[in-house]
C-alpha cells in the first residue's frame, strides 16, 4: 500500500496517528533501513516470530490508543529464551489493559534486538509559514534537553544533510575521537533526504518522528517511528 | 474578511507577482517619482490612525526641503483638484483615503503611499479593489514613516530634517519603531543609504515585491531587513534565494519565540520552534542571520564596501600588540583562521623593517605611520595564504595620526580583497572613521565586530559563489 493509500485508511477510521507498523511500512517505502517488526496477537504466536528473528528480543505493545509504550508498560527488551517471550507478552496486554482500559490493542510486535549504536533522531514537520521541514539531532533524552538540533526546509540534498548534521554541538560524537569508530555518516545524511522527500512529498502528514535511529559504524537502522498527519485531510 | 482580501491578491498575479514590467515599473515609482502630491489636511486630527496636520506639514516640509522634482501640496480643507502627478502621499483617515485615491487614480497617479492607518477589513478590502482596477501599487496603509530615497531628496517620514546621506545599504522594517530607530542611527553615523522602506500593512505590495526592485535598483549594493514575521513562506525563499546571489541580503529577526510548539506530539514538534525554522529558511535562501541592530549594520556596512572574502584566512596588522591578540581570539571564535605568511613575505618585511617581528597578528610597532602601514599592508595582502586583513590602528599611546589612515584605501583597492579597519577606542575611532568615512573601508570601534564582518565576507562568498577557494 503506497503511503498515501494508507493515510486514507487511517483517516477513514478517524485516526491521525498511525500505529508504529503502519509507520514502518511507510518508511520502508521510502527504502529507510528498519528493523523487522512483526505483529503477534498471541504468545504462541510471539514466539513463533521470535524464533524466526533470532534472540535477543524486543516486545512493544501494539495500540493505536497507547502513543508513550513504556509509560504504558507496553516495551520489553532483551528478552532471551521463549519463556520470557510467552511470559512478557502476557504481561504486556494485561499492562495495557490496566493503563487504559478502553485503548484498542491490536497484539505486541516482536523484533530482533539490534545492537544499540549511537542514538540519533531525524524528524519531519509541517510549519505553518515554511511548510516541510527535516529535523536532526542526537536521539533520547538529549533532544529535548539540549536542544541540540538542526532542521532544513524539505526537500534537502545529500550535502546539505551532512552540513546539517555538522551544525549541532554533539556532533564529534558521531565521528571517530579517542578510540571509538564512529558511525556511518552517509547512512544517516541518506535518511535525512529521504525522510525530507517523504515529507515534501506527502503534505498531510504532520510530524514524523524516526526516533531512535541506532547508528554505528556499518550500519545505521530505525528502531521506532511516529508518524501523524495534519489535522484535517 | 482578511482571507477575502488574500483571494483577491492571489487573482491577480500579475499586479502581486511582478511578472509584468509594468508592475514593476508602478513599484519603481514609489521611490523614483518625477512628482509627487501629496494630500493631507491641515484641521482633521484623528486618535486613530496617524492622521494630523503636524503629520501633513512635517511631511511637506521635507518634500519641500530636499526633493528634487515637482512637488505639489492638496489640503482638503482647501478643496483642491488633484493635479496630475506619478505618486501620491495621503495622510488622511482611512474612508477620505480611500475617496482621495480614487480622485489621484483617475488623474493618472501611477503609485500611492498610505501613511495613515486605522483601516477597517472592508475599507481595506475597497482600496485594494480600487488599486487593482487601475493597476496603481500602494504602499501601506499604517507605512507611517512612508520610504526615504537620498538620491533624489525623497523623505516622506514625518521627521524633520532625519536625511541619510546616499549610500549602497537599502534597508526596508516590517517595524515602524525598529525602522525609525535604524534610519536615526544611519543619519547621526553617516551610514550611506540606497533605499528605506516602512512595510506598513502590506495591502498591496509586500516584502518580496520591495526586494524584487532593490536587486534591480542600482544605488543598492545591500538588502537589510528587520523582519518580524512572514506569510508566504516558501515564496519568500525562493524569491530571496534568486535575489541573495545577486546582492547581499542580511536580516534581524525579531519575535523568535515559539508558539507552533503548544500542540506537538512528537520530540520533532516540540523542539522546533519557529527560530530553528527560520534558521533553516533563511539558509535555504541565502540569507545572512544577524542578532542585534549593531551586527545588522557592521554586516551591511562590510557587505556594501569590501568584496566577499574566498577564504578563511586572515592577517591582523597592528602598530599595538594586546588589541591585536584580542582581534586574533575573536576571529578564530568566528570560525576564521590566522593566515600563515609566506617566507617571501616574512623575508621582505623583515629586511625593511628588522624590528618587525613578522608573525601573525604582525605587530608592526607603535611608531608605525603611514608608510610603514603602506608598505606591509601592500606585502601581506600581496600574500597568497592571506584571504583578507582586519588593520588596527590606534592613536593613543601610539604615534599613528587620523590622516595616515588614508592610506589603507590606497593599498586595498589593488588586490580585491576584503580589508577593514580597527581605531580601537572611541574617540580614536570616531577621529579615523571621520577620515575614513567616504572611503570603501569600512571600521568599527572594537576587533570582535571587524572579526564578526570579515566573517560575513566569508559567509556572502559560500552564498554567492557556493563554495570556499
Amino acid at each position: 500500500m503506497t503511503a498515501q493509500k494508507l493515510f486514507q485508511k487511517i483517516r477513514a477510521e478517524g485516526r491521525r496517528e498511525l500505529t508504529e507498523l503502519e509507520a514502518k511500512t511507510v518508511l520502508e517505502d521510502y527504502n529507510i533501513p528498519v528493523v523487522k517488526t512483526q505483529l503477534a496477537t498471541s504468545a504462541t504466536e510471539a514466539v513463533q516470530i521470535a524464533a524466526d528473528q533470532g534472540y535477543p528480543i524486543v516486545l512493544k505493545i501494539a495500540s493505536p490508543d497507547i502513543l508513550h509504550k513504556i509509560d504504558a508498560g507496553g516495551v520489553r527488551t532483551f528478552i532471551e529464551t521463549s519463556t520470557d517471550v510467552a511470559d512478557a507478552f502476557t504481561k504486556i496486554i494485561e499492562n495495557a489493559k490496566k493503563y487504559d482500559p478502553k485503548a484498542r490493542i491490536h497484539g505486541v510486535t516482536v523484533q530482533h534486538q539490534i545492537p544499540r549504536g549511537v542514538e540519533i533522531i531525524v524528524g519531519g514537520l509541517k510549519d505553518p509559514v515554511f511548510g516541510a521541514c527535516v529535523m536532526f539531532g542526537m536521539g533520547g533524552t538529549w533532544v529535548e534537553v539540549m536542544n541540540d538540533v538542526s532542521f532544513r526546509l524539505a526537500p534537502t540534498t545529500f550535502v546539505s544533510a551532512k552540513e546539517m548534521m555538522g551544525e549541532i554541538k554533539a556532533y564529534p560524537l558521531l565521528t571517530r575521537y579517542r578510540g571509538s569508530e564512529g558511525v556511518d555518516i552517509d547512512g544517516i545524511a541518506d535518511i535525512i533526504v529521504k525522510i525530507s522527500k517523504l515529507m515534501s512529498e506527502n503534505q498531510d502528514i504532520a510530524e514524523i518522528d524516526v526516533n531512535p535511529i541506532f547508528a554505528r559504524v556499518d550500519s545505521v537502522i530505525a528502531v521506532d517511528a511516529r508518524i501523524v498527519l495534519e489535522e484535517s485531510g | 474578511m482578511t482571507t477575502d482580501i488574500n483571494q483577491l491578491k492571489t487573482k491577480d498575479t500579475n499586479q502581486l507577482e511582478d511578472k509584468s514590467t509594468f508592475a514593476k515599473q508602478r513599484i519603481r515609482l514609489i521611490f523614483e517619482p518625477q512628482s509627487v502630491v501629496l494630500i493631507g489636511s491641515s484641521k482633521i486630527d484623528e486618535e486613530v490612525g496617524m492622521t494630523s496636520p503636524e503629520l501633513f506639514q512635517n511631511i511637506a516640509y521635507n518634500m519641500k526641503k530636499y526633493y528634487k522634482y515637482t512637488f505639489s501640496e492638496l489640503d482638503i480643507e482647501k478643496s483642491d483638484s488633484v493635479s496630475q502627478a506619478d505618486l501620491a502621499i495621503i495622510v488622511l483617515p482611512p474612508e477620505q483615503s480611500v475617496s482621495w485615491a480614487e480622485q489621484a487614480m483617475m488623474a493618472g497617479v501611477q503609485a500611492i503611499i498610505q501613511i495613515t492607518g486605522g483601516f477597517s477589513d472592508k475599507v481595506r478590502e475597497q482600496y485594494l479593489k480600487l488599486a487593482m482596477k487601475y493597476h496603481v501599487r500602494l504602499l501601506g496603509p499604517n507605512t507611517i514613516m512612508g520610504v526615504v530615497n537620498p538620491t533624489i531628496g525623497l523623505n516622506t517620514t514625518f521627521e524633520r530634517n532625519l536625511m541619510p546621506v546616499t549610500g549602497k545599504i537599502s534597508i526596508l522594517s516590517q517595524s515602524g519603531g525598529v525602522g525609525a530607530a535604524l534610519l536615526d542611527w544611519a543619519v547621526f553615523y553617516r551610514i550611506g543609504i540606497g533605499k528605506f522602506t516602512f512595510m506598513g500593512d502590506k495591502l498591496d505590495i509586500d516584502d518580496i515585491n520591495i526586494l524584487n526592485y532593490l536587486v534591480e535598483d542600482p544605488d543598492t549594493k545591500v538588502i537589510a531587513i528587520y523582519m518580524e514575521g512572514i506569510k508566504a513562506g516558501r515564496r519568500f525563499v525562493k524569491a530571496a534565494k534568486n535575489i541573495s546571489r545577486e546582492k547581499p541580503i542580511v536580516v534581524l529577526k525579531g519575535a523568535i519565540t515559539s508558539e507552533s510548539a503548544k500542540l506537538a506530539m512528537s520530540h520533532t514538534a516540540s523542539i522546533a520552534g519557529s527560530d530553528n525554522i527560520f534558521n533553516a529558511a533563511f539558509k535555504e535562501a541565502g540569507i545572512i542571520r544577524v542578532k542585534d541592530i549593531d551586527e545588522l549594520f557592521n554586516a551591511s556596512l562590510a557587505l556594501a564596501k569590501q568584496p566577499p572574502m574566498k577564504g578563511k584566512s586572515v592577517a591582523v596588522v597592528s602598530n599595538v600588540g594586546g588589541p591585536a591578540i584580542l582581534a586574533a581570539d575573536a576571529l578564530v571564535r568566528e570560525g576564521l583562521k590566522l593566515a600563515h605568511l609566506t617566507k617571501k613575505t616574512k623575508d621582505i618585511i623583515t629586511k625593511r623593517y628588522p624590528g618587525v617581528d613578522v608573525i601573525n597578528p604582525v605587530d608592526i610597532i607603535a611608531d608605525a605611520r603611514s608608510e610603514r602601514f603602506k608598505f606591509i599592508l601592500e606585502h601581506v595582502l600581496n600574500d597568497p595564504n592571506v584571504d583578507g586583513v582586519m588593520v588596527i590602528n590606534m592613536l593613543k599611546s601610539c604615534f599613528f595620526k587620523p590622516e595616515d589612515a588614508k592610506v589603507i584605501p590606497e593599498v586595498a583597492k589593488k588586490f580585491g580583497k576584503p580589508v577593514v579597519d580597527v581605531p580601537v577606542g572611541a574617540e580614536d575611532f570616531k577621529l579615523v572613521s571621520d577620515i575614513l568615512i567616504e572611503s570603501p573601508i569600512p571600521t568599527y570601534d572594537l576587533p570582535d565586530k571587524a572579526a564578526k564582518a570579515l566573517k560575513v565576507l566569508f559567509e556572502y562568498n559560500k552564498i554567492k559563489f557556493g563554495k570556499e577557494k
